[in-house]
């Protein structure tokens, strides 16, 4: 899972150009960006009034009372509030200023403050901003064009936000895709001493190396003297995942178990040879049926007296 | 967090204290939460080094410290003698050096095993190996 | 330290360690155990390792100058009870037995040789 900081510097690293890009798509022009930084000297005067309000709504509903229920939670997101807005009103919409932005989106996001609230919210706040302008600036025409300036700024911002609230999402879901494909290993026993591992999907190192200690402790546990590890359900073995198999393989040994390696598709087996794996060290034997025979001679051998 | 650091120190001077350095390695690596696996890494680690002071220079110590930076805990353990020293650092790193013989230092193995390994020597001023094993 | 006791049972010794060894222990139990196998017919030897929680580059190669030499006085050796992350250290360290069997247990160590025995004489 990315962290908000990588998230961050993911976004820092966007150029200059993408930059530019954003502000023209969202026709945001050099006449905008003037006529909002004209009104940051006051609107110092006002932001305090604005983020009261604000927060005065959002706590008349229970769940936002229930989030900010600390008084100094409660100071802090004020404090945060008067630096957006001071970042707002300042003219400067740099890779920084979008990289806030995303940070912000991202600890909306973790929050559970979902894009319905955040918006809503986001237009309560706008309109509080409006009608301080209308009070506090020359005329109504100027005050109108200054907020819809100030309203393209706030659109590129939301559009921020959702697009973290996504990727955020994104993240997630791969998380859990990855979690379903490391379900763990079932380990079968067949028969008295005899283990059946039907390997499946993909085997990236610290999932070799967790299944190596849980088949290493099943041997113990279920008194295994073969090992059976059929791998038809792996889609490649590398080098990597070879060595895996064969230091498991060892180590079974060395426990007092032997191990029998099925399921090599054709490909897979055409793999191993070019990057030098000695099949043999591996002990195949193509089909399960096949490994079952191997199997069962085995520990027969060892029975004999 | 806090800066969760306890250290152990152990005496190397016989053979037994080789057994004591590695389970008390085995033992911090069980409270700071490495996995099983992992602790009997550490504790083999710690034996080769520690039979290493025992064989070469006679007598050192084991310090072995609860580590934490943010977000993980591990276990370091520094090993360090004032024998004669490693003439050949490389040498004595590589895997080709315990070949056959009994003269092997187990250093590459040791390595292999651990997070972090660092080692200093000065040919008559002894030798210090570093390792570090995460949970 | 509790001495390791080592049992004669029909033409095998057996040898259970009891907690961790010192380097100058191995080398005694390896000392001791060649010496019964030259006086005695003795055609097995297993040694039962399940109490160590470490077996590092010493302990490997004693125990594999032991099953080397037993096998030069027509003994075979089988080490019994490696346990998992112990096989597994062993693994990554490049540590093996290669002049020794290994067997899950004292049972299976016994039915090992037993087999062994069997297709020696038969």
């Amino acid at each position: 899972m990315l962290t908000a900081q990588q998230l961050n510097s993911d976004f820092e690293s966007k150029t200059e150009g993408e930059i530019k890009k954003l502000l023209s798509w969202s026709a945001i022009e050099d006449a905008d960006v003037e006529r909002i930084a004209s009104i940051a000297s006051v609107s110092e005067d006002f932001s305090d009034a604005v983020i009261q309000k604000f927060y005065d709504h959002i706590l008349s509903f229970e769940e936002a009372a229930d989030m900010f229920a600390s008084e100094s939670t409660l100071e802090r997101v004020k404090r945060g509030q008067k630096e957006y807005f001071r970042q707002l009103t300042a003219g400067v919409y740099d890779q920084k200023y979008f990289a806030e932005r995303k940070r912000i989106g991202q600890i909306h996001e973790t929050a559970g403050i979902g894009p319905a609230l955040y918006i809503g919210a986001y237009a309560f706040y706008l309109n509080q901003v409006g009608l301080e302008l209308l009070e506090r600036v020359g005329s109504p025409e100027e005050a109108f064009r200054l907020h819809l300036s100030l309203l393209k700024l706030a659109h590129l911002d939301m559009a921020l936000a959702l697009q973290t609230y996504v990727e955020a999402r994104e993240t997630t879901i791969e998380a859990q895709q990855r979690e379903m494909s490391e379900l763990p290993t079932p380990v079968l026993q067949v028969k008295a001493g005899l283990l059946l591992v039907p390997v499946v999907g993909t085997l990236d190192s610290h999932r070799a190396r967790s299944l190596t200690i849980a088949l290493l402790e099943s041997i113990q546990s279920m008194r295994a003297r073969v090992l059976v590890l059929d791998i038809t359900g792996v889609s490649a073995v590398d080098s990597m995942v070879a060595n895996h198999l064969l230091q498991t393989m060892t180590a079974a040994r060395l426990m007092g178990a032997h191990s029998i390696i099925t399921g090599i598709s054709p490909t897979v087996a055409e793999a191993l040879v070019k990057i030098g794996v000695d099949a043999t060290s591996l002990n195949t034997f193509g089909d399960l049926e096949r490994g079952f025979e191997e199997a069962e001679r085995i520990m027969s051998a060892h029975r004999e007296e | 967090m806090a800066d969760l650091r306890s250290s152990l120190r152990v005496t190397i001077a016989r053979d037994a204290d080789v057994v004591a350095a590695r389970q008390r390695g085995r033992a911090v690596a069980a409270e700071v939460g490495l996995s099983r696996p992992d602790q009997a890494l550490l504790a083999t680690a710690i034996s080769e080094l520690a039979r290493n002071v025992v064989n070469y220079a006679g007598r050192g110590e084991a310090l072995i410290e609860a580590v934490s930076q943010v977000g993980r805990r591990g276990v370091l353990v520094t090993v360090s003698d004032n024998g004669p020293g490693i003439d050949n650092i490389e040498a004595a790193l590589s895997d080709g050096f315990s070949t056959g013989g009994s003269l092997g230092l187990g250093l590459p193995g040791a390595r292999r095993i651990v997070d972090e390994f660092d080692i200093e020597s000065k040919p008559g001023e002894g030798v210090r190996v570093r390792i570090l094993k995460w949970a | 330290m509790p001495e390791t006791p080592i049992l004669a049972h029909s033409g095998v010794l057996i040898a259970s360690i009891q907690s961790a060894l010192s380097d100058s222990e191995i080398l005694s139990l390896r000392s001791q155990l060649l010496a019964r196998i030259s006086h005695k017919s003795v055609r097995g030897v297993v040694i039962d390792v399940s109490a160590l929680d470490v077996l590092d580059s010493f302990a490997t190669r004693t125990l594999n100058e032991l099953a080397s030499g037993a096998r030069l006085r027509g003994a075979q050796t089988v080490v019994v009870g490696i346990q998992p992350d112990v096989a597994l250290s062993m693994v990554l360290l490049g540590l093996t037995l290669r002049d020794a069997e290994t067997a899950l247990d004292l049972d299976a160590a016994l039915g090992l040789l037993e087999s062994a025995a069997g297709r020696r004489d038969g």
